[in-house]
């Protein structure tokens, strides 16, 4: 596997952030030769950028006439084309596929890049209607507070979680600790929800390659993945502070790795905002519903937590790529397993789940590592 | 803002169309081709009456391109009285009055401009509700 920088890449194009990450994936498997590659990104098409992007990766990597795709399924992206790459090995078509996802947003002004980031809800009805993610997790927020009657501050937990641990990440975007005082101070975006309380958009990549398990295997294996798509709209997730295609594919990916809830040792799921996550965290279970924010108060997701989570930063703190950000969790979640991960090491991390969302988690794709 | 883009959501951003599945019964906002609870086809046009409540609203600082000029704006996820849900602008109110739950109607108003220049798209914005005299 191999991830660039989250970070503001001025000199690096959409196609050299992809290239880059693939490539320390190449090095770093010594000598593997893919014959396919599905490429992840969710915005660049909607901003100007390359598409076809799996062609263009693969032919500057010189990896010869391969199979290519490129997938998009919003922020869900990267957990999509891991999910495929597994499926083309599993059909038998290929031996070795290469999963590489990547994104390039410094290019754009933000109040544009929110214009496009909000199309991946309702088109018509909701971008049309100044409507982005952005006011869809501030809706999202002021309804889980009223609903469950929490103080606002309990949020701070969420951020304080995730750059606790991009800390101590030389990768991360954001790679120190957040003050409560600090994200007390926060500007507004879109009442209640602040800066602090919104993953920031970055370019990076992120890749994995994936090969057919032998009978000798001894590396890491793809233990289970699930891709479901739910209801469309943000009414969904609002109204009822749940998140069905979480909670589904979830369930489905742990039940294809043959492994309970209770077994996983590290996880990573989708905080591109602090509603989303929060949202996340109950539908799989890891909190009753209005309590994943005094489970992050009692450092319930710190490294040595009981579901220790974005150890290496999340979304929040290492920063959101949109088309890398479920192949980045990927990723950190082989470092994890490996015991490579240095200051962010989760002592015998075994069992890693990994949970991308697209169009506000209309779109959830899991994988089960280990 | 395309031409044609705009024309053909006419009916649904100036008179609040949805559809009606007459196999099943459920409503749904806007016009749908297939229903999406039954399947079936073959959908009627559903004229909402217009009135709702707040389900949650936000006072947005930092808009997406195309909506600069009405910032600060209040968005709200606003439940019809007949049940769809609709994602909207209120209107006509100061934001320190408003309140979940809050009973609210239909309006008309400028939903977005095209530049200078270009197409003006009108549509649906929701405002508190009048009373109705008994």
């Amino acid at each position: 596997m191999g991830r660039t920088r989250a970070e503001e890449k001025w000199n690096w194009g959409l196609v050299d952030l992809a290239v880059k990450a693939a490539g320390c994936a190449l090095d770093e498997s010594r000598g593997a030769a893919p014959t396919a590659v599905v490429a992840a990104n969710a915005l660049g098409a909607a901003l100007g950028d390359q598409r076809n992007l799996g062609a263009y990766v693969s032919s500057r990597l010189g990896l010869g006439d391969v199979e290519a795709h490129t997938v998009s399924t919003d922020e869900a992206s990267g957990g999509s084309a891991l999910r495929l790459a597994a499926a083309l090995i599993e059909a038998g078509l290929h031996e070795t596929v290469l999963a590489v996802g990547a994104e390039k947003t410094s290019d754009t002004l933000p109040d544009e890049l929110e214009a496009v980031r909000a199309t991946g809800l309702d088109a018509v009805r909701e971008a049309g209607f100044g409507f982005g993610p952005l006011v869809a997790s501030a809706l999202g927020m002021r309804r889980y507070l009223d609903v469950h009657g929490v103080p606002r501050e309990l949020f701070y937990h969420l951020a304080e979680t995730a750059h606790r641990h991009a800390a101590s990440n030389p990768l991360a975007f954001f790679p120190w600790p957040l003050t409560e005082e600090q994200y007390l101070r926060s500007p507004i975006v879109a009442a209640p929800l602040t800066v602090c309380d919104n993953a920031p958009l970055c370019d990076g990549a992120a890749a994995v390659l994936l090969r057919r398990a032998g009978a000798s295997s001894t590396g890491l294996k793809l233990l289970g993945s699930s891709a479901i798509s739910g209801p469309t709209g943000i009414a969904t997730a609002i109204d009822s502070l749940a998140l069905p295609a979480s909670k589904r594919s979830a369930a489905d990916a742990l039940a294809a790795a043959g492994v309970r809830l209770g077994d996983i040792s590290v996880f990573d799921l989708h905080d591109s905002s602090a509603f989303l996550a929060a949202l996340s965290i109950e539908s799989i279970g890891l909190a009753a519903p209005g309590s994943a924010l005094l489970a992050a108060a009692e450092g319930a997701f710190h490294l040595d937590g009981r579901a220790p989570m974005w150890t290496f930063g999340g979304l929040k703190a290492r920063g959101n790529a949109p088309g890398a950000a479920g192949l980045y969790q990927v990723a950190e979640a082989v470092l994890q397993l490996r015991g490579t991960a240095k200051k962010n090491q989760v002592p015998g991390a075994r069992l890693a789940l990994v949970q991308c969302l697209g169009s506000l988690g209309a779109t959830a794709v899991t994988h089960v590592l280990g | 803002m395309q031409i044609a883009r705009s024309w053909r959501q006419q009916p649904t951003n100036l008179r609040l169309v949805g559809s009606l599945c007459p196999s099943c019964g459920a409503l749904d906002f806007p016009e749908r081709i297939r229903c999406a609870r039954c399947g079936a086809g073959g959908l009627e046009n559903h004229r909402y009456s217009g009135r709702g409540s707040v389900i949650t609203f936000s006072l947005v600082y930092e808009a997406p391109r195309g909506f600069a000029e009405q910032v600060p704006y209040l968005a709200a996820l606003v439940r019809l009285e007949e049940g769809p849900m609709i994602a909207t602008m209120l209107t006509d109110v100061d934001p320190e009055d408003v309140a979940v739950g809050m009973p609210v109607e239909m309006v008309t108003r400028r939903i977005s401009a095209d530049g200078d220049t270009g197409p003006i798209m009108y549509g649906y914005k929701f405002a508190p509700a009048h009373e109705v005299a008994p």
